[in-house]
């Protein structure tokens, strides 16, 4: 055993020593709750979405002529299709939301203050990768939504001043949808935005390695009561679990409410009702809300804003004294996020 | 605390089984986490194996249209090319091409144009009177056996496809996974409530849901192929 360490040890010269170091990570206890170390769960779905995308892309044909055949074909006649392609669209969903608790625990934890602002931003970029793989993702089963979807999310981007009408003619190859665009959206979707998001995620890690976690309470009372564990194997072992939990739920979610599939894209009939996914539903009722053009530039500002929040949050808490501001901010926006949400899921137009 | 290792020692035993519990436990969790998600990359693998799709019966000509010693080329939705022959000596079948009967298309030979060595395709000459495959210089005769080159080493003939003749109509048994997908629709669309009416084409040949459909052996006289 050891001749084999050895060995290994001289061709591959990493010091022992370091590297338990670099595994060991003292976590602070309160990681032992879920609600504390929700960032595992979407990296954890992250990697369930490029196995079943990987299996996916294996049938699956980008062009609008087969496209939507070959996604039938997934889900009707591929031993199991069906099951990877709910797994694939349930752990999108779940990946979303998990993303979007883990955000909201940040926020109200206070994690992104100083001297971890950048990770916020990291955060940020994270996020809005996601939501571009997920809009990039329904785009490819070429049913009407993702027609019809795309063309609006090109119209959107149309309306930003000096680059929207570039950003549109490089998403859609064109003026409008063609034989050039579908192959965009596969390419964003499996290679440059998953890419994106694996260089944020290794630097979101390496920043939180470097920086520790977060704790709400001051750590050294917490250092000498030893409430610390180690990551490996401890915390290894809570993702673990958590990950075949998670396993569990995406099962049965995929096999209780299967993906399906709506009617395959007609250029020339938009359907009476349409909506994006649920998680662009808070875009689509702003959007309806108020005239485009300001509709998009607000939801820039917005984007900016949330991106920029850290520093926000210090100039506000100098400046009106009230440390907790941004927590009361933060409860107005997500009741606003919800009620937005649900109010465009309640109503057909 | 201090009970129980003053205890410790007396108890022993208690601790041994303690100790063969944990371990037990702990297999059982590492089984259930190996057993959990070798079932799901089970599933992948089961994925990634393609499917077997049966085959099935496809209309190639009407009999009267093939002269005995003339041959023609059939391509299968799959992309499969065949050769199929009408021999001059019927061995035995009499000429009952007429006959309302499904039977045997003995008068008639479907051979693979693949070569059984690597997968090339044969073509005829018909100067040499042989199939001939230019990757390994393999030869087959008109029956498809063996004459030269690496298939002869092997003894490997072209591949047979069965044929039926069913009221006056010749029908070839083969693969019936296609080569593009966009068949699925057409046979979906289209092939699925006139099949065995002699529709004929690519059209009704395709894959359903039930494959066996297709696969079924026909039923003599129940004017209908499938």
């Amino acid at each position: 055993m050891s001749a084999i360490a050895r060995w290994f040890g001289e061709r591959v010269p990493i010091d022992p020593a370091a590297l338990r170091e670099l595994t060991n990570e003292p976590v602070p206890h309160h990681m032992k709750r879920w609600w504390f170390c929700l960032g595992g769960t979407p990296a954890y779905l992250f990697l369930v979405q490029i196995f079943t995308g990987i299996l996916l892309a294996i049938y699956y044909q980008p062009s609008a002529t087969t496209a939507y055949e070959s996604v039938e074909h997934i889900t009707r006649h591929v031993t199991l299709g069906w099951y990877f392609r709910s797994l694939h669209k349930w752990a999108a969903t779940l990946m979303i939301a998990t993303i979007i608790l883990h955000q909201m625990r940040v926020y109200f934890t206070g994690a992104y203050r100083r001297p971890r602002e950048l990770n916020w931003v990291i955060g940020m970029g994270l996020l809005l990768t996601t939501l571009g793989i997920g809009f990039t993702g329904y785009s490819l089963v070429f049913e009407q939504l993702s027609y019809w979807g795309a063309t609006v999310g090109a119209n959107i981007a149309d309306r930003v001043p000096l680059l929207g009408s570039l950003a549109k003619q490089l998403l859609l190859a064109g003026d409008q949808y063609n034989a050039d665009t579908l192959p965009r959206f596969f390419i964003l979707h499996v290679a440059v935005l998953p890419g994106t998001l694996i260089l944020l995620l290794a630097m979101h890690i390496t920043l939180i390695r470097l920086h520790g976690v977060s704790e709400p309470e001051p750590a050294d009372a917490l250092r000498a009561e030893g409430r610390y564990f180690n990551f490996f194997p401890d915390h290894f072992y809570t993702e673990l679990i958590m990950g075949l939990l998670l396993m569990i739920v995406l099962s049965m979610l995929a096999t209780l409410l299967p993906a399906t599939m709506g009617d395959k894209a007609d250029p020339l009939t938009t359907p009476e009702v349409i909506k994006p996914e649920w998680f662009f539903y808070v875009t689509f009722r702003w959007l309806k809300l108020f005239g485009p053009t300001f509709a998009v530039l607000s939801m820039g500002f917005i984007v900016f804003a949330m991106i920029i929040w850290p520093w926000i949050d210090a100039a506000l808490r100098r400046i009106t004294g009230w440390k907790e501001i941004s927590v009361y901010i933060g409860i107005v926006a997500t009741m606003l996020l919800v009620g937005l949400t649900v109010w465009e899921g309640a109503v057909a137009h | 605390m201090a009970e129980h290792s003053d205890s410790s020692q007396a108890e022993d035993p208690g601790r041994r089984r303690f100790l063969a519990h944990g371990a037990v436990a702990t297999g059982a969790m590492a089984g259930g986490l190996a057993l959990g998600y070798g079932m799901f990359f089970r599933c992948a693998g089961q994925y990634l194996y393609p499917a077997d799709e049966g085959t099935a019966w496809m209309f190639v000509t009407d009999v009267a249209s093939l002269a005995p010693g003339k041959a023609l080329s059939f391509t299968s939705p799959t992309g499969v090319a065949v050769v199929i022959t009408r021999r001059s000596v019927v061995p035995g079948a009499g000429s009952q091409e007429a006959a309302a009967d499904a039977r045997p298309a003995a008068d008639f030979l479907a051979l693979s144009s693949v070569c059984p060595h690597l997968g090339c395709r044969v073509h005829w000459e018909p100067q040499n009177d042989r199939f001939f495959c230019p990757c390994h210089l393999g030869a087959f005769d008109a029956d498809g056996r063996p004459t030269a080159g690496p298939p002869l080493a092997a003894n490997q003939s072209l591949p047979q496809y069965p044929l039926l003749v069913e009221n006056g109509l010749l029908y070839i048994n083969m693969p019936v996974k296609p080569l593009d997908q966009m068949t699925y629709r057409v046979v979906e669309s289209g092939g699925a409530g006139n099949q065995g009416q002699g529709a004929g084409g690519i059209e009704r040949t395709g894959v359903e849901d039930d494959p066996a459909r297709f696969c079924a052996s026909p039923e003599p006289g129940d004017g209908g192929v499938v």
